[in-house]
């Protein structure tokens, strides 16, 4: 009975701006959907022979995702979040069964195995690790406050990220084991590890890995020395060729340059909401998920695509708002790595399609078609709302 | 406190946060605002695409307005080189689709590398293969289908050799017609008149502009340009007596073969207007189908065409047979113009003429006393023995070649050969080639100089005095070259050296049906644009008039008509109920194989209209199987009822 009088008390502390912001940009996704999605008319060669389809098949699973996303999303505000910290070692297993079940029973896409099939459901499960990280790694900081300004300090937060990191590592998923690396920095900067310790470590590696990948390189140009790198042949190669796509431009370069083909021409206000001659031309590749953006890009311009970035900045703006005010440490933390979460998602996937950033099967944050990532970001979300609604003592 | 600093940290993060939303905000201004020239551009050449529509031909048409050769839409399928896609899954498929060998595709597409080029792979593709192409696009990126104007024969494929078919340019043609606008893929006439009247028949292909998606499907029409069809061709054929003779061709080789001439598979027809040259009819057998050769060629096809030891491409009606007796009115009216002999004068023939050596007439018990009308009539070699041996060679190669015989006609038609007249040179040319090893150092070496010297000159006369000089030499060194009496006595009854076409053979009958005029043999009429406009008339061309007198062609004109009449006609007993016509039949002995059936015929004999001349390969006896096949025609032209085949029992 109380607790449902406090609830009802509670959601009128709801962040509607977030809400209203997250809503906005499930909204305009789903428009950006159909567009992706709708088959190409092509002008019939043969009488009878059409291309008939149900233009609506994706924008229809994608708002069952929406719907799992925001059933989500209310569990995630129901509960009472502190009560996580608790759970954080059974979370924290999970994860790894999760993780684990994948590399044995998964599916297989693009040469990575990345799904479980549950039922009629596929989920990734690499997309839930990434909040199940955020919530252990938050409880795992506020454990461990003040001691994190020596490197030593720092080895038991690798060892706490890095086991389920190898686990993607393994399957392989470049991109989250990268998620995973920018959430664990982002929370331990805030955390007060020291900023010269981290950046120098973020340097460093950054440094390591191109001397890494250089040397790959040269021995394999200049000898049949094959240094070990860990990373599949085709992850390096789709790594490394946003820097010049044209080098193989109808071969690993052909759907960077789409992407960008396809943003560049849309010009100031694009060619027009479902009038895209790179999206309906099915140039550019995987456009419903990973290159969503481009889509964005060619049929609403920089007008259309700056919106989205905006609403993205908001979103993102009222998460750091809800960490600042955060009653506890926990709540705090666990925003902080949402924040670093969702930015470094929309870094990685626009900079990917505009060309400034590898090519890493990143998704746009409840944007790009899928379940498990709309589930996860909204859940997450729903974590935030919770927070920033138990901001204050409750004061009866 | 421990929190004021986990504040100001998300300060700092909304700091970076902030500036990495600026770095993306910067980067697409820079690539949508200032690169956007270079995007758009880069997205057209994506997408547009300028894709040919290919000209239907000009349609063709017999002396009657009746369609011969006309255009139907069919199926093509075509390969476009995508950047970013590989054609390494693709080949494969499709070839399976189609059931081609994957390797034919390859080197289609190893010939054409440009980017978004389309390589036709096959045309005449079937709506099944189309379905199926259809429904497996997905995984056939590249792969465009498209409609394009292919030949189509409505009366079926009569008259293939004269028209001759059309194929994809291939490569050494396309190279030859490069500066004419060809490219890969185009149709190509590639013999008869498609082939000599490829300018006239060509159109002007068309484009369409459209856009395409990535898999070089079309998705949108931006524009179109019309393509301009060919220029259509009436021809001189009567499509009736064409009909008429490939269908007799056909039945009297069948016929031979049933009476054990187990070779008589091919042979050849033509009719000619005798007052102008026109070609009415024709034809070769066997034949072959024009349509099997425009489209994909299965192995079963191709062997069928190419490796039947029938040769059915050949255009028989072009090549050179011995004409047999139908060659004796050219001896009898050179006999009659040079008074060697006279319609009055006779001879007793016993069945054989002894000159070194007995030569037979066809009749061993002889045909008792005979005249030139008589002779011609019962077809009498020993007359013409004897005739000819008093003639002399060289007057009865001055009549035939009068009569235009062994030299071509000039047909619109690529292959014609020029035939043999013969005469001591001609000899000598028709052994050079088959001297062997044990001929003496000498021969060999006049021949190495006259080769060197003939290789050097291109002038026609100059050649001729060679080849003349060569023969003289020649002929000092080898008996075996040089030119006898019995060369002369053979040559009189067309056997020997005398080889002439089917058309040489018409157009001689024809001369002496008009009364000596030698006209060109002609196929096309006029060249009609598609508006309408007349963009060539040809009209008859006279290349000459013989100066034998018309007295000699009357008797020899008689003589072709008693030749059909009772009791003892070699033909007597075809042409009932026709007006009166004039023929004469051949039997040319080949070396090893059963004779040559020929015939030659004109009608009406009156008033002249048309000659015909058949020629059977192997069949034996040229009236039993040669006259039939002149009946039709003549029967087709005149618009009798076609008799069919029949069996007479005179044998020659």
């Amino acid at each position: 009975m109380l607790t449902i009088f406090t609830q009802s008390r509670l959601f009128k502390k709801v962040d509607y701006t977030l809400l209203l912001t997250v809503a906005t940009i499930i909204l305009f996704s789903l428009v950006i959907i159909y567009s992706a999605t709708k088959p190409t008319d092509v002008l019939p060669v043969a009488e009878g022979v059409s291309n008939s389809g149900d233009a609506f098949a994706s924008v229809k699973k994608q708002i069952i995702n929406i719907c799992l996303g925001f059933v989500a999303m209310a569990m995630a505000l129901y509960i009472h979040y502190e009560d996580l910290a608790k759970h954080t070692k059974a979370l924290y297993i999970l994860n790894l069964i999760m993780l684990g079940a994948v590399l044995f029973v998964g599916d297989s896409a693009l040469g990575a195995q990345r799904w479980i099939e549950i039922g009629p459901f596929r989920f990734q499960p690499s997309e839930f690790s990434k909040l199940i990280i955020i919530i252990c790694f938050a409880a795992f900081l506020d454990s461990r406050q003040g001691r994190l300004n020596r490197f030593r300090d720092l080895l038991p937060c690798f060892a706490f990220i890095g086991v389920p990191l190898l686990f993607i590592l393994k399957q392989p998923d470049l991109g989250t084991s990268l998620v995973f690396m920018a959430i664990m920095f982002g929370m331990l900067f805030v955390a007060g590890a020291r900023p010269s310790l981290l950046i120098g470590l973020l340097l460093g590696g950054l440094a390591l890995a191109c001397l890494w990948i250089g040397a790959h390189f040269w021995f394999e140009a200049h000898s049949n020395y094959n240094l070990w790198i860990p990373l599949k042949d085709y992850q390096l190669k789709r790594l490394i060729i946003f820097i010049n796509p044209w080098q193989d431009w109808h071969g690993d370069g052909y759907h960077i340059i789409q992407s960008q083909i396809a943003i560049g021409q849309g010009g100031l206000f694009g060619r027009g909401l479902f009038n895209g001659s790179q999206t309906h031309g099915n140039f550019l590749p995987i456009q419903e998920t990973d290159f969503i953006f481009s889509v964005v890009g060619e049929e609403l311009g920089f007008a259309g695509a700056i919106l989205l970035l905006f609403l993205f900045f908001v979103l993102i703006y009222r998460c750091i708002h809800i960490a600042i005010n955060a009653r506890d440490n926990f709540g705090f933390l666990l925003s902080a790595g949402v924040v670093s979460m969702l930015t470094f998602h929309v870094l990685v996937n626009v900079g990917m399609t505009s060309g400034i950033m590898p090519v890493t099967g990143i998704p746009l944050p409840m944007f790009s078609y899928g379940g498990s990532n709309m589930v996860t970001n909204l859940a997450a979300l729903g974590l935030l709302l919770n927070i920033n609604m138990r901001r204050q003592q409750i004061v009866f | 406190m421990e929190r004021k600093l986990m504040e100001r940290k998300m300060q700092v993060v909304l700091v970076i946060v902030f500036t990495i939303f600026g770095l993306l905000a910067f980067r697409l201004f820079y690539m949508q605002l200032i690169q956007n020239d270079k995007f758009s551009t880069l997205a057209r050449e994506n997408r547009m695409r300028l894709t040919n529509i290919t000209a239907p031909r000009g349609e063709v048409f017999d002396r009657w307005g009746g369609k011969l050769v006309g255009n139907e839409p069919v199926y093509t399928v075509s390969l476009v080189n995508l950047a970013g896609e590989s054609t390494g899954d693709v080949v494969p498929r499709l070839a399976s689709i189609m059931g081609i060998n994957p390797v034919e595709i390859e080197e289609k597409i190893a010939n054409q590398k440009q980017l978004y080029e389309p390589v036709k792979i096959a045309t005449r593709v079937s709506p099944e293969v189309v379905t199926r192409i259809e429904e497996q696009r997905l995984e056939l990126p590249g792969v465009v289908i498209d409609i394009e104007p292919q030949r189509q024969y409505p009366s079926g494929s009569i008259l293939s050799h004269v028209m001759g078919y059309v194929r994809q340019i291939n490569p050494e043609q396309l190279a030859e017609h490069q500066g004419e606008g060809y490219k890969m893929g185009d149709p190509f006439g590639q013999s008869g008149l498609e082939y000599t009247y490829e300018k006239f028949l060509r159109g002007q292909d068309g484009g369409r502009q459209v856009e395409v998606d990535s898999m070089a499907r079309p998705v949108r029409d931006l524009g179109v340009k019309e393509p301009v069809p060919g220029n259509n061709l009436v021809l001189t054929i009567d499509q009736r007596v064409q009909k008429a003779a490939e269908e007799a061709l056909e039945e009297g080789s069948k016929l031979a073969v049933s009476q054990g001439y187990g070779e008589a598979r091919a042979g050849a027809a033509v009719a000619l207007d005798v007052n102008t040259g026109a070609v009415l009819a024709m034809a070769s057998y066997p034949s072959y189908d024009p349509v099997k050769l425009s489209g994909v060629l299965t192995q079963n096809d191709y062997e069928e065409i190419f490796n039947s030891p029938w040769k059915p491409m050949l255009n028989r009606a072009l090549l050179a047979y011995a004409p047999g007796s139908t060659f004796k009115m050219i001896v009898a009216m050179a006999g009659l113009d040079t008074g060697k002999t006279t319609l009055e004068s006779t001879i007793s023939d016993p069945g054989y003429f002894f000159w070194g050596r007995a030569f037979n007439d066809w009749k061993l018990d002889g045909h008792g006393t005979v005249d030139l009308i008589k002779a011609l009539k019962v077809s009498c070699d020993t007359y013409f023995y004897q005739l000819g041996l008093r003639l002399g060679i060289d007057e009865i190669a001055r009549v035939a070649r009068e009569f235009g015989l062994g030299e071509k006609t000039g047909i619109e038609l690529p292959g014609e050969e020029s035939g043999v007249v013969p005469d001591a040179v001609a000899k000598i040319e028709q052994r050079i080639p088959y001297l062997s090893s044990d001929d003496t150092k000498k021969v060999r070496e006049i021949q190495q100089r006259y080769d060197e010297l003939l290789g050097k000159t291109t002038d026609e006369a100059q050649r001729k005095a060679l080849m003349s000089k060569r023969s003289s030499e020649l002929q000092a060194v080898e008996w075996e070259l040089d030119w006898h009496d019995y060369d002369t006595i053979i040559s009189s009854i067309g056997q020997g050296d005398n080889r002439y076409t089917t058309l040489e053979m018409a157009n001689y009958i024809a001369t002496l049906a008009n009364g000596g005029t030698r006209y060109k043999p002609y196929l096309v009429q006029r060249v009609v644009s598609q508006d309408g406009r007349l963009v060539q008339d040809n009209s008859p061309i006279e290349l000459g008039r013989v100066s034998v007198s018309p007295a000699s062609m009357a008797a020899a004109r008689q003589g072709m008509l008693e030749v059909t009449l009772p009791p003892d006609g070699t033909a007597y007993g075809f042409f009932n109920g026709f007006p009166p016509v004039a023929a004469k039949t051949g039997t040319a002995e080949v070396l090893n194989h059963d004779s040559h059936a020929l015939f030659v015929a004109f009608a009406p004999y009156d008033k002249p209209e048309i000659a015909v001349a058949v020629v059977i390969e192997y069949a034996g006896h040229g009236g039993t199987i040669g006259g039939p096949v002149a009946e039709d025609m003549i029967a087709a032209y005149l618009g009798l009822p076609i008799p069919g085949q029949k069996m007479i029992n005179t044998p020659e």
